[in-house]
C-alpha cells in the first residue's frame, strides 16, 4: 500500500512538472506575442523599433535608461509619463520630454507591468531592417508567365486556328476537285452546289453531327450563362482617392496596426474609413514640408481646419471639410456583412479579404482572389472576389472551434450538438473539421434579410 | 373537438354571401378587373405601335444590360471629428420620456448614425413599465415629416428668429392682456418660465397675463368631482394590477382613455390564469372599444344609461341614491354579476367611468368610496397631472373672442383650438380681431395658419423636457438628434420673450440650463446626468389627509332617440398624428378599417333603416348624415356588431387640413393612380369629418355625447378594410378559448385536446395516435441542436391594442400603400391582428345550430355578445413549411435555426408561396412603393427625410418580390453576434422582436426554444398552449395560448368535455 503510495506522489509530481513546463513554455510564446500585439496596437501610431519618429525608437530604449541609471523609471514612464515628469524623481524623463519639444505622451494606466516589459522586450528582440539583409524590391515576384506573354499566347492560338481551318478547306476542296475529276457520273455531281453537298454530308454522318452540334450549343449556353455571371464582379476595381494615400507607409513601413485607423472593425458592421481627428493624431507633427506628399497632408489640414503655420502647437480653426472618398469595397444593398463577426468572432486577419495591404503603394483595390491565394496563412479560394461565390466558398473551408473552452457561446454549440445528435456531429466532423456552412454559413437569412 | 363558437371576421362571413364564400378561396382578393384596365381610355389614344413597342423593348433591355455592367462609383464621408457615442453600424439607445399632451410614457430611443428610427417601452424606468401605444412608436415619423414648419414665420413668411422675437415681444409688453392657451403642461420648468412670465407681467398691470390650460378631450368633469367629494382637483392614480374586479363605465382605460400606456400593462398582470387570481372585467359601452372588446362581460347601454348602472351597483352595494336604476335587461343581467364580483372583491376593486361629466364621475367616487377602493386600487395621494383642462375657463375665453372681446396677443402651445372646439371655426374666424396671435405649432394646422405668427417647437425627439406625469415621478426627455429645422423648443421662446434668456441658435443650450436648474430645485443633491441616462427620478408625495364629502348629482346625460357618441380611435386619438401614414394605415382593433372615419351602427338598426351591411372592394357602405347640436356630418354606416340598438358612434380626430392647411401629406384623400383628390374649394378633401363640432357644452364641461338624428343619404362610399381579407378558410382550430372554471377544473383535454388522428393498429383495428405520427416528411433538425426561435402568444393577456403592428412596421421598413391598395386586400403589414367576433349561437365547430333560422337578433340580442378574440397572426416558421416546398427557385428555405428564410433578391414573383400559406401571412410587392407615383403622397419612403427612418438593417423591398415576417432576424443575428463578441451563451430575454419588444401587457414571448430554461421552452409547454391549423402537419415554431374568460358560460361548460376515447366495440356497431 505505501509503496504504490509513493509511486502514485511520484507519478503525480512527475504529471505536475509536465503541466507546468508546457504551461510556461506557452506562457512565454503567448506572452511574446502579447507584446507585438500592445506595441502594434497602442505604440505603433507615434514609436518605431529602429527609428525616431513622433516619438523616439523603441529598440533597447531599457538600455538607455538603465545607463541614465533610471532603469526602474522606465515602467512608470510607459504608463503615466506626465506623473512621473511632475513627481520630479526621474531627469531622464524630462530631457525626453524637453527633446521632443514637449509633446506630450499619451498615459497607458491600464497597462500592467508585465505587459509594458512584453512589449519592450518583443521591440529588443527586432533585427534592424538597415543592417539586416536588403527587402527584395519591385513587389513581390510573380510566378507564371507575364500579362503580356498571356495575350500573345492567345493570339497564336488564333491564327494557329485560322490556319488549321484553311487547311482543312483547302484540303477539302482538292478532295472534292479530284471527286469530281475522277467520277463516272459528271452530270448529276456538277449540279450539286456546296451547300447541296454539306447537307448531304451532314445527313450521312447524321450522329456526329448531331452529337456535336448539340455539344457545341451547350457549351455556347454554359459560356453565355458564365460570362453574364461575372458581369459586375469588381476584380482589380480601383477607383482614384481624393488625397494619395500609401498604406505600404502607413501599415507598412510605419507598422500602424490596422485597427488603429479602422477602429470600428472590432465593433461594428462595418470596418469604418478613419475620421480626420485620427489623422491629426499623428499628422499634427507630420507636415511632410519639403518632401513630396506635402501637398497631399495638406489636404488633410484643409479638412480638419488645422493651421499647421504655428507649427505642432497650431491651431483649430473650426472650418471643417469632410473628405469625400470613393468607396472601394461595395456590397449590394440587399447583403449584410459585419466585420466584428469576422474579425473578432472568426478570428479573420484583414489580409484574408484585403491582400496584403503593407505593399498597397498606389490607392486601394479590390484584390483578385489569385493575389489573395498568394499570402501565406490565407485560406486558397477560387471564385472571384467580393462574389457570393467567394463568401459561400469560404464559408465551406473555414472552420469553427467547437468546445475548447475559449467561447462559452460556442461551447453551448457544442454541447448542445455532441449531447443530442452524435450521428450528425460525426458526419460534419468526417473532413475532420466542424465549418461554417455546417453551422448554417451558408443559410439565406445569415446575410440577406 | 372542444370547439364550441362560431367565430367570424365579419358580417360577410357570418352571413355567408356569395361574395364571401366565391373569396373565400383565393389568396389574393380580386384581380385587377380586365374590363378596369382596357377601359382606360387614355390607353385607346395611345399610338405607339406593335414596332415601336418592340424597339422600346429592345433598346431597354440593351440599355438595361450596359448599365448593369457598370458599377456607380459610390462615396464614403467619414465624420471629421467622430462623435465619442457614435460608431458607424452600431446602434445608440437613449432613455427619453414622451408625451405629446395625451400619451405619456416612459421610451428608449434607437438612433443609427445619429438618426432616431425607432422608439421601444423603457422597461427598466419609469412607472409605466415600459408600455406604449401605437401613436408613441409612430411618433418617430413625425419626426421626418417633410411638412413640418421649418422656421418661424411671420403671416405666412419665413423669417429669421431675430425678427419674430423682437416684433413678438414688443406685442408682448405693449399689450393689455396676454392669453397662453396652452395643453395640459406637465413640465416643471414650463410651468416655472410661464410663472415667472406671469409674475413679471402681472406687475406691470394685475392679471394682464393669463393661462389657460385646454385639452381637446377634457376629463374637467373628474377633477370637479374630486374637487365636490375630496376637497382637491385632482386625477388619482389607479392600479388596475390590484383589482379582482373592474367595472369600466366607458372607459376605454386600454387605449385611449387617461393613461392607456400604464393601465394596459397592469391589466395584463391581472389576466393570467396560471396566476394565483385572475380579475373579472364588467365594461359598460355604447361603441365596441378595445377595452370592452376584452371585457368578461360586456354590457350595451346607451349613454344616458351610464347613471342607471352606477346607480344599479351603489344600491347592491348597499348605498343610496337618487338616481334610477332601470336598465335594459340584457345589461342588467351583466350588472347583476358585476354586482356579485364586486360583493366578493370589495376594495379590491375598481370602478372608473370615462364620461366627462360630473353628476357621473360623483357617481362613480361614490362607489369606488363604498366599495373602500381608496387606498388599494385608488392613490388620491399620487395624483395624475396629465389634462387639466378648464372647460369652463376656455369656454369662456372663447365666447369672449367671439365677441371680441378678446386680448391682445394670444399665444397657442400644443393646442389646436380651431380645430378641436365645438365652435372653433367661429373662433377661427374671430382669430383675426387679435392683433397678435403666436403658435408653436409644429405644422401649419388649423390654428397655426390662422396665427400671424409661428414660432416652430422642436420635435419631441429633438428637445430637451422634464416632465411632472404622476406626483411620484420626474421625467427627463433628451434630445436625440440635433434640431432638423431651424426650430426653437417652446421654452426658449418663453423665456426669450419673458426677458430671461438670450436665442442661442441651433446648438441652444437655453432650455438644458434651464431645465438643469429646476433639476437641481427639486432634487438638491441629485445627479443630473444619471437621472438622464435613467430618464427618470421618485420625487417623495405627501400623504394628504382627505375625507370624502357625499354631493349632490346633477346634470347627467339626457336620453334620446338617436344618442351619439364621439370616441377616440387607438391610431388617430384625438388627430394629432392625422398626418402620420402609419397610423392612418394602422387597421382599428374593432373595425379593421384603415384611412377612413365612419358612423359605427348595429347591424340590426341597420337593416331596419334599409343599410347595406355587407361591402366589399368593389362595394362601398351607405351614406348617412348624423346631425347633432346642429352640426351634420355626412359619413358612410359601418355595421359594428356590439353597438348598442339606436346609438352610433363617429370618432373624433378626423377631418383635419380641409382648408388648405399643410398638416402631413398622408392626411389626404388620395386618387387612384396617385395626387390628391380635390374638394369643391379646390383645396385636398381631408379623410373623414371633423366630429368635434358636435361637441357640447353643458354644465360647465364638454360633453361627448349628443342626441341626434340620422338620414340616409345617396349613395355608397368604399371603405379599405383588412376585416374579410386573408380569410382562413372556415378552420375551426384557430382560435380556442375556455373559462377560468373549467381551466382550472377540467382536464387539458377538454379545452385544449390535443389533434389524433385515427389509424390501423397491428391487430388491424383503428386507434387513435398522435399527429406527430402521420408525417411525409423527415424531420428538419432543429430541435435541440443549435437555436430554435419561437415564439408564444398568450390569447388572454393580447388586448389587440395594435403596437405590435405599428413596431413590426417602423423595425422591418414595411411600406404604406394607401386606401386604394388596402381596399384591394395588398395591405403590407407583416403582422395582422385577427379579430374574431364570437357568438354562442354555434354548437359545435363549423355548424350553426340551426343554419335555416339564423338571424341577428339570436346572435346579437343575447347579453353578452357578441364576445371577441384579438389574435396577432404572422408567420409562424413551419418546420414543415408548404410554402417552401412550392418555391421553383428556392427563394424561400428553411434555416437550421427554426426561420423561414426570404431571400428577396432569388425571389421571382410567382406567388405559389403565398398561395400555399395555411395562415396568409406573405405579402406581396405589387408596386415599386419606394418610387411609384401612386404612393408619393402615402408611402414616407418616398420622401428625401421621410427615407431617414428606414431600419439599415433591413432590406427596401423591390416590386415583384414577396415578403413576410422574418422573425426579426436582423435582432436575432445581432443579439448572437453580441454573444459570441462577450464569449458567452445567449442569455434568455435578450432577444426579443420588435412585437414582442412593443406589447404592453408581455402577451408576447419569443427565445431560443432549445434553452430548456428558456421562458418560451416553458411557456410552450403550458397546458394552455396550441398551435394553430396544427392539424395540417406543418409544425410551426409558434404557439398561441388558450383565451380563458374569467366568466360563467354553461353552453361552453357542458360542450368543453374530455371525449371518451373510442371503444372499440361501438365503433364496430357503427361500421
Amino acid at each position: 500500500m505505501k509503496i504504490s503510495n509513493i509511486q502514485q506522489l511520484n507519478r503525480f509530481k512527475q504529471l505536475i512538472f509536465l503541466v507546468l513546463t508546457v504551461a510556461i513554455s506557452t506562457f512565454s510564446n503567448e506572452f511574446f506575442a502579447q507584446g507585438e500585439g500592445l506595441f502594434k496596437a497602442k505604440c505603433a501610431v507615434c514609436h518605431q523599433p529602429h527609428k525616431n519618429g513622433t516619438g523616439p525608437k523603441l529598440f533597447e530604449a531599457r538600455k538607455r535608461w538603465e545607463a541614465a541609471g533610471e532603469g526602474a523609471l522606465i515602467i512608470e514612464w510607459v504608463k503615466n509619463n506626465a506623473k512621473l515628469r511632475a513627481s520630479g524623481k526621474s531627469a531622464r524623463a524630462n530631457e525626453i520630454f524637453n527633446e521632443y519639444k514637449g509633446s506630450v505622451m499619451t498615459a497607458f494606466t491600464d497597462l500592467k507591468d508585465e505587459e509594458v516589459i512584453s512589449i519592450l522586450d518583443w521591440v529588443d528582440a527586432q533585427p534592424d531592417p538597415a543592417t539586416a539583409a536588403p527587402p527584395t524590391t519591385g513587389g513581390a515576384v510573380t510566378p507564371g508567365m507575364d500579362p503580356e506573354e498571356e495575350s500573345a499566347l492567345s493570339w497564336i492560338w488564333i491564327i494557329l486556328g485560322v490556319m488549321f481551318v484553311v487547311i482543312i478547306m483547302a484540303v477539302g476542296g482538292v478532295r472534292r476537285q479530284l471527286n469530281i475529276a475522277t467520277s463516272d457520273q459528271l452530270d448529276v455531281q456538277e449540279k450539286l452546289t456546296y451547300g447541296e453537298e454539306f447537307r448531304a454530308w451532314a445527313w450521312k454522318n447524321r450522329l456526329y453531327v448531331g452529337i456535336s452540334t448539340l455539344v457545341i450549343v451547350i457549351s455556347l449556353v454554359v459560356g453565355v450563362l458564365q460570362g453574364l455571371s461575372r458581369i459586375n464582379v469588381v476584380e482589380n476595381y480601383q477607383p482614384s482617392q481624393p488625397i494619395a494615400f500609401p498604406h505600404s507607409v502607413h501599415a507598412g513601413l510605419n507598422g500602424i496596426d490596422c485597427k488603429y485607423c479602422h477602429n470600428s472593425v472590432t465593433k461594428s458592421k462595418s470596418a469604418g474609413i478613419p475620421t480626420v481627428n485620427v489623422c491629426m493624431n499623428c499628422h499634427k507633427q507630420i507636415s511632410g514640408e519639403g518632401k513630396p506628399y506635402a501637398s497631399e497632408v495638406q489636404k488633410i489640414y484643409a479638412a480638419a481646419g488645422w493651421d499647421p503655420k504655428n507649427g505642432p502647437t497650431g491651431a483649430y480653426n473650426n472650418n471643417t471639410k469632410p473628405i469625400v472618398w470613393n468607396k472601394v469595397h461595395v456590397l449590394p444593398d440587399h447583403v449584410y456583412f459585419n466585420h466584428s463577426q469576422h474579425v473578432v468572432v472568426g478570428g479573420v486577419d484583414c489580409k484574408q479579404c484585403h491582400g496584403d495591404m503593407t505593399q498597397m503603394q498606389e490607392a486601394v483595390k479590390v484584390q483578385p482572389v489569385s493575389e489573395l491565394n498568394k499570402i501565406e496563412g490565407n485560406i486558397k479560394l477560387s471564385k472571384p472576389t467580393l462574389t457570393m461565390g467567394w463568401c459561400i466558398e469560404c464559408h465551406g473551408a473555414k472552420d469553427v472551434p467547437l468546445g475548447n473552452g475559449k467561447n462559452a457561446y460556442y461551447d453551448e454549440i457544442h454541447r448542445r450538438l455532441k449531447d443530442n445528435d452524435k450521428t450528425l456531429y460525426r458526419k460534419y466532423l468526417k473532413d475532420g473539421k466542424v465549418s461554417v456552412s455546417e453551422l448554417g454559413g451558408w443559410e439565406c437569412a445569415k446575410c440577406h434579410y | 373537438m372542444g370547439m364550441t363558437k362560431k367565430y367570424w371576421k365579419g358580417l360577410e362571413e357570418l352571413k355567408e354571401t356569395p361574395a364571401f364564400i366565391k373569396s373565400k378561396d383565393q389568396e389574393f382578393p380580386n384581380q385587377q378587373a380586365i374590363e378596369e384596365f382596357l377601359g382606360d381610355d387614355s390607353l385607346n389614344e395611345s399610338s405607339t405601335t406593335r414596332r415601336d413597342f418592340l424597339k422600346f423593348l429592345g433598346f431597354s433591355v440593351a440599355a438595361a444590360t450596359i448599365a448593369s455592367c457598370e458599377a456607380p462609383v459610390t462615396k464614403a464621408v467619414p465624420y471629421v471629428v467622430k462623435p465619442e457615442n457614435v460608431t458607424p453600424g452600431m446602434p445608440t439607445w437613449y432613455a427619453s420620456t414622451y408625451y405629446d399632451g395625451c400619451s405619456y410614457t416612459s421610451i428608449k430611443v434607437k438612433t443609427r448614425e445619429g438618426r432616431p428610427i425607432f422608439i421601444s417601452g423603457n422597461k427598466d424606468f419609469g412607472f409605466t413599465n415600459g408600455g406604449v401605444n401605437p401613436q408613441i412608436i409612430a411618433s418617430v415619423l413625425g419626426l421626418y415629416d417633410s411638412e413640418r414648419l421649418a422656421e418661424p414665420t411671420i403671416d405666412g413668411v419665413s423669417k429669421s428668429w431675430s425678427s419674430v422675437d423682437s416684433a413678438v415681444s414688443s406685442a408682448i409688453k405693449s399689450a393689455k392682456k396676454v392669453v397662453l392657451l396652452s395643453n395640459t403642461i406637465i413640465s416643471p420648468s414650463l410651468t416655472r418660465a410661464i410663472s415667472e412670465m406671469e409674475l413679471s407681467m402681472n406687475a406691470q398691470s394685475p392679471s394682464k397675463f393669463e393661462h389657460i390650460q385646454y385639452d381637446a378631450i377634457s376629463y374637467a368633469a373628474m377633477r370637479e368631482a374630486n374637487l365636490k367629494n375630496w376637497g382637491a382637483a385632482i386625477i388619482p392614480s389607479y392600479d388596475f394590477s390590484k383589482a379582482k374586479t373592474i367595472v369600466s363605465i366607458d372607459a376605454d382605460f386600454l387605449a385611449t382613455w387617461l393613461l392607456p400606456t400604464e393601465f394596459a400593462g397592469q391589466y395584463g398582470q391581472t389576466r393570467n390564469p396560471d396566476n394565483k387570481w385572475m380579475s373579472k372585467h364588467f365594461h359598460f359601452e355604447s361603441v365596441m372599444s378595445v377595452s370592452g372588446s376584452n371585457a368578461d362581460g360586456r354590457g350595451m347601454i346607451k349613454p344616458s344609461e351610464q347613471a342607471s348602472v352606477l346607480a344599479y351597483l351603489i344600491k347592491g352595494m348597499g348605498g343610496s341614491t337618487s338616481v334610477s336604476s332601470n336598465l335594459n335587461p340584457g345589461a342588467e343581467l351583466i350588472a347583476a354579476r358585476a354586482l356579485k364580483a364586486l360583493k366578493f372583491s370589495k376594495k379590491e376593486s375598481l370602478v372608473v367611468c370615462g364620461a366627462n361629466n360630473v353628476g357621473l364621475q360623483l357617481l362613480t367616487n361614490k362607489l369606488n368610496y363604498i366599495l373602500r377602493a381608496y387606498g388599494t386600487t385608488i392613490d388620491a395621494n399620487n395624483p395624475i397631472q396629465l389634462y387639466k383642462s378648464e372647460d369652463e375657463k376656455v369656454q369662456k375665453f372663447v365666447s369672449n373672442v367671439i365677441a371680441g372681446k378678446g386680448p391682445d396677443v394670444l399665444l397657442v402651445l400644443g393646442a389646436n383650438p380651431v380645430y378641436s372646439l365645438p365652435n372653433g371655426v367661429e373662433f377661427g374666424k374671430a382669430l383675426k380681431n387679435i392683433k397678435t396671435r403666436v403658435s408653436f405649432a409644429s405644422h401649419m394646422d388649423e390654428t397655426a395658419s390662422l396665427c400671424n405668427y409661428t414660432c416652430s417647437d422642436h420635435h419631441a425627439l429633438e428637445a430637451w423636457n422634464d416632465y411632472i406625469a404622476k406626483s411620484s415621478e420626474y421625467a427627463i426627455a433628451q434630445p436625440t438628434i440635433r434640431p432638423l429645422h431651424n426650430t426653437a423648443s417652446a421654452l426658449e421662446s418663453i423665456l426669450v420673450w419673458s426677458g430671461k434668456a438670450t436665442r442661442g441658435g441651433k446648438d441652444s443650450a437655453v432650455a438644458y440650463d434651464y431645465i438643469k436648474n429646476t433639476f437641481q430645485g427639486l432634487f438638491p443633491l441629485g445627479d443630473f446626468a444619471f437621472t438622464t441616462h435613467n430618464s427618470c427620478a421618485a420625487l417623495s408625495v405627501m400623504p394628504a389627509a382627505l375625507t370624502f364629502q357625499d354631493a349632490a348629482i346633477s346634470s347627467l346625460p339626457q336620453a334620446g332617440d338617436l344618442e351619439v357618441v364621439f370616441y377616440q380611435k387607438t391610431a388617430i386619438g384625438t388627430g394629432l398624428n392625422a398626418g402620420n401614414p402609419w397610423l392612418q394605415e394602422m387597421p382599428d382593433p374593432m373595425t379593421k378599417v384603415t384611412w377612413d372615419n365612419y358612423i359605427t351602427m348595429n347591424p340590426l338598426d341597420m337593416e331596419k333603416g334599409g343599410f347595406v351591411t355587407t361591402y366589399d372592394q368593389e362595394h362601398g357602405l351607405n351614406l348617412a348624415t348624423v346631425t347633432v347640436n346642429g352640426t351634420s356630418l355626412t359619413l358612410p354606416v359601418y355595421p359594428l356588431p356590439g353597438q348598442t340598438l339606436n346609438t352610433v358612434g363617429v370618432a373624433l380626430g378626423y377631418g383635419r387640413g380641409g382648408n388648405g392647411e399643410k398638416i402631413g401629406k398622408a392626411a389626404y384623400q388620395t386618387k387612384e393612380y396617385g395626387g390628391y383628390d380635390l374638394s369643391e374649394n379646390g383645396n385636398s378633401k381631408p379623410i373623414g369629418a371633423n366630429a368635434f363640432p358636435c361637441v357640447s357644452f353643458e354644465n360647465g364641461t364638454y360633453q361627448y355625447y349628443g342626441s341626434g338624428k340620422l338620414s340616409k343619404v345617396d349613395g355608397t362610399y368604399i371603405i379599405a378594410a383588412t376585416q374579410i381579407h386573408h380569410t382562413v378558410m372556415g378552420r375551426h382550430s384557430i382560435v380556442r378559448e375556455t373559462t377560468l372554471d373549467i381551466f382550472s377544473n377540467k382536464d387539458k383535454e377538454a379545452y385544449n385536446p390535443s389533434f389524433t388522428l385515427q389509424r390501423l393498429n397491428k391487430e388491424g383495428h383503428h386507434e387513435d395516435a398522435p399527429l406527430a405520427e402521420f408525417d411525409l416528411w423527415d424531420a428538419h433538425p432543429v430541435e435541440k441542436i443549435g437555436h430554435r426561435w419561437g415564439m408564444t402568444i398568450d390569447l388572454s393577456s393580447c388586448i389587440g391594442c395594435g403596437s405590435c403592428l405599428i413596431a413590426c412596421q417602423s423595425e422591418n421598413n414595411v411600406p404604406v400603400v394607401g386606401k386604394d391598395e388596402v381596399r384591394r386586400g395588398r395591405e403590407m403589414h407583416w403582422l395582422r391582428i385577427d379579430r374574431y367576433f364570437a357568438s354562442d349561437e354555434e354548437a359545435t365547430v363549423g355548424l350553426r345550430k340551426d343554419k335555416e333560422t339564423f338571424s341577428y337578433d339570436k346572435a346579437e340580442l343575447a347579453a353578452e355578445n357578441p364576445k371577441v378574440v384579438h389574435m396577432p397572426m404572422m408567420c409562424h416558421h413551419c418546420n414543415h413549411a408548404p410554402c417552401e416546398t412550392v418555391c421553383p427557385v428556392l427563394a424561400t428555405t428553411h434555416s437550421n435555426e427554426g426561420l423561414n428564410q426570404m431571400t428577396y433578391n432569388r425571389c421571382i414573383g410567382t406567388r405559389y408561396c403565398a398561395n400555399n400559406c395555411p395562415y396568409k401571412v406573405r405579402r406581396f410587392n405589387w408596386f415599386n412603393y419606394p418610387s411609384y407615383k401612386k404612393f408619393t403622397e402615402v408611402n414616407p419612403a418616398q420622401d428625401d427625410l421621410g427615407r431617414m427612418v428606414l431600419n439599415p438593417d433591413v432590406t427596401v423591398r423591390s416590386r415583384g418580390v414577396m415578403e413576410k415576417c422574418s422573425f426579426c432576424v436582423q435582432r436575432i443575428q445581432s443579439t448572437k453576434l453580441v454573444a459570441k463578441k462577450e464569449l458567452r451563451p445567449i442569455i434568455d430575454g435578450e432577444f426579443a422582436t420588435a412585437c414582442s419588444d412593443s406589447c404592453p401587457t408581455n402577451a408576447i414571448i419569443v427565445g431560443d426554444w432549445n434553452d430548456v430554461n428558456s421562458k418560451i421552452y416553458s411557456s410552450s409547454n403550458e397546458k394552455r398552449s396550441y398551435q394553430a391549423l396544427e392539424e395540417v402537419g406543418i409544425k410551426p415554431n409558434m404557439w398561441y395560448k388558450v383565451k380563458v374568460r374569467n366568466e360563467e358560460n354553461a353552453l361552453l361548460d357542458d360542450l368543453q368535455v374530455v371525449k371518451k376515447k373510442a371503444h372499440h366495440g361501438e365503433k364496430k356497431a357503427h361500421h
